[in-house]
């Protein structure tokens, strides 16, 4: 299957980057054939500018094009979202969210035309009916009570609002590595085998 | 009260840039002190750098972004109005949050201590006034990840007896004009009452 993995931490010799390569090297294992998305690396701009947002509004009066004005790093990724049957998400959770970098990827990228489509009704219908199985890797400096207590946001925000733009038989799977400062080397490295073990069996 | 007001969204002509304008109306009547960030308009940028990351255990934050962090310091209550997007913040204000809400602002961690340590102590007050594409049922379903964010985790940094007050549009896609007018009506009177 085609995979695309998107990652969000600021430093290259992070915990989720090493994170993130086990993971690539899991589903190359299974024979996925997968894209990597580096959001820091990429230099990609969170923020959503005005032009998207009216863009993203089809109907707003001020929008005189059919066509969205994004930029083209945003159409490559939505492509690559377009065609992915595996997408995975290797982020740090940060006040129980998404880091405002990967939210801002959620915010640019899944526009419309590529989260959603308009039926001729003018029904919302999912627009990635094609994404077999969502994949999230998060790390987490609370424990899990505690994340429990406040709330995976990020979690939910991908296991759910995300997912409604996928098929209804879209399978989810989460791996937390939670109160990660207090962790051994030794559990750090069980949980990146355990990445890579997982991936290898989508 | 010390206000704070926090606006979020790109676009001057929207919407929740009126319900902005109703919001500062309201606490104008109420005689506030209110203070009031446009992140758009500031250019905010919401990535946090790697050298923030790399010190993140440190207290204090870019040179740039002190301003904002004096204001939450000052503030007595928090206004938040922004538009719901993918059930949570726009990423530039989650990144406000990432990169503001640091080490020596909003918490800390003692010596020896496993728990942070609240700092902004000084909030006993958090407003939410935001809106939502999809209907409150889909909102619920989807599990209200932004609500939580802002009436659970940034909330435990604050005051302990922090009120939270949630004023939400939803289904604002499909909304009539009487529906959004009142919407306003309601965001002006909470914010006198506040």
């Amino acid at each position: 299957m085609e995979a695309l993995v998107v990652v969000a931490h600021p430093c290259d010799d992070s915990f989720a980057h090493a994170a993130t390569v086990r993971a690539v090297a899991g589903l190359e294992a299974a024979g996925h054939s997968t894209t990597l998305v580096d959001l820091y690396a990429e230099k990609f701009v969170a923020a959503m500018s005005r032009e998207e947002h009216h863009a993203y509004l089809r109907d707003a009066p001020t929008l005189d094009t059919d066509a969205p004005t994004l930029d083209d790093q945003a159409i490559r990724h939505g492509e690559l979202l377009s065609a992915a049957e595996i997408v995975v998400f290797v982020y740090p959770t940060w006040w129980s969210g998404l880091p405002a970098m990967l939210k801002g990827w959620i915010d640019r990228v899944l526009v419309p035309g590529v989260a959603f489509t308009f039926d001729a009704r003018g029904k919302l219908r999912p627009g990635l009916t094609q994404v077999k199985h969502i994949v999230g890797i998060s790390t987490y400096g609370s424990p899990r009570i505690y994340v429990a207590a406040i709330n995976d946001n990020g979690r939910r925000t991908i296991t759910r609002a995300f997912r409604v733009s996928c098929g209804l038989r879209t399978r989810t799977t989460w791996m937390g590595l939670y109160a990660i400062d207090t962790r051994t080397d030794a559990e750090r490295t069980a949980f990146l085998d355990r990445i890579e073990l997982k991936m290898s069996s989508i | 009260m010390r206000v704070l007001v926090i606006y979020c969204h790109p676009d001057p002509g929207s919407f929740v840039a009126a319900a902005r304008d109703r919001a500062l109306a309201g606490l104008a009547a109420a005689a506030h002190d209110v203070r009031c960030t446009d992140l758009y308009s500031d250019g905010f940028q919401p990535e946090m750098t790697a050298t923030e990351r790399r010190t993140h255990a440190v207290p204090g934050l870019a040179s740039d972004l002190q301003p904002y962090a004096d204001d939450l310091q000052w503030a007595e209550a928090l206004v938040l109005i922004y538009p719901t997007w993918w059930s949570a913040q726009p990423a530039v204000l989650k990144g406000w949050i990432d990169r503001v809400w640091v080490a020596g602002v909003a918490w800390e961690l003692p010596e020896g201590k496993q728990v942070l340590r609240p700092l902004l102590t000084n909030v006993r007050r958090i407003v939410v006034v935001t809106t939502h594409g999809s209907s409150k049922f889909v909102n619920a379903v989807e599990g209200e990840a932004g609500k939580r964010t802002m009436t659970r985790s940034i909330r435990t940094m604050c005051s302990k007896r922090t009120r939270t007050t949630w004023c939400a549009l939803y289904g604002v896609d499909d909304s009539t004009p009487q529906r959004r007018a009142k919407f306003l009506d309601r965001v002006e009177r909470t914010m006198a009452k506040l």
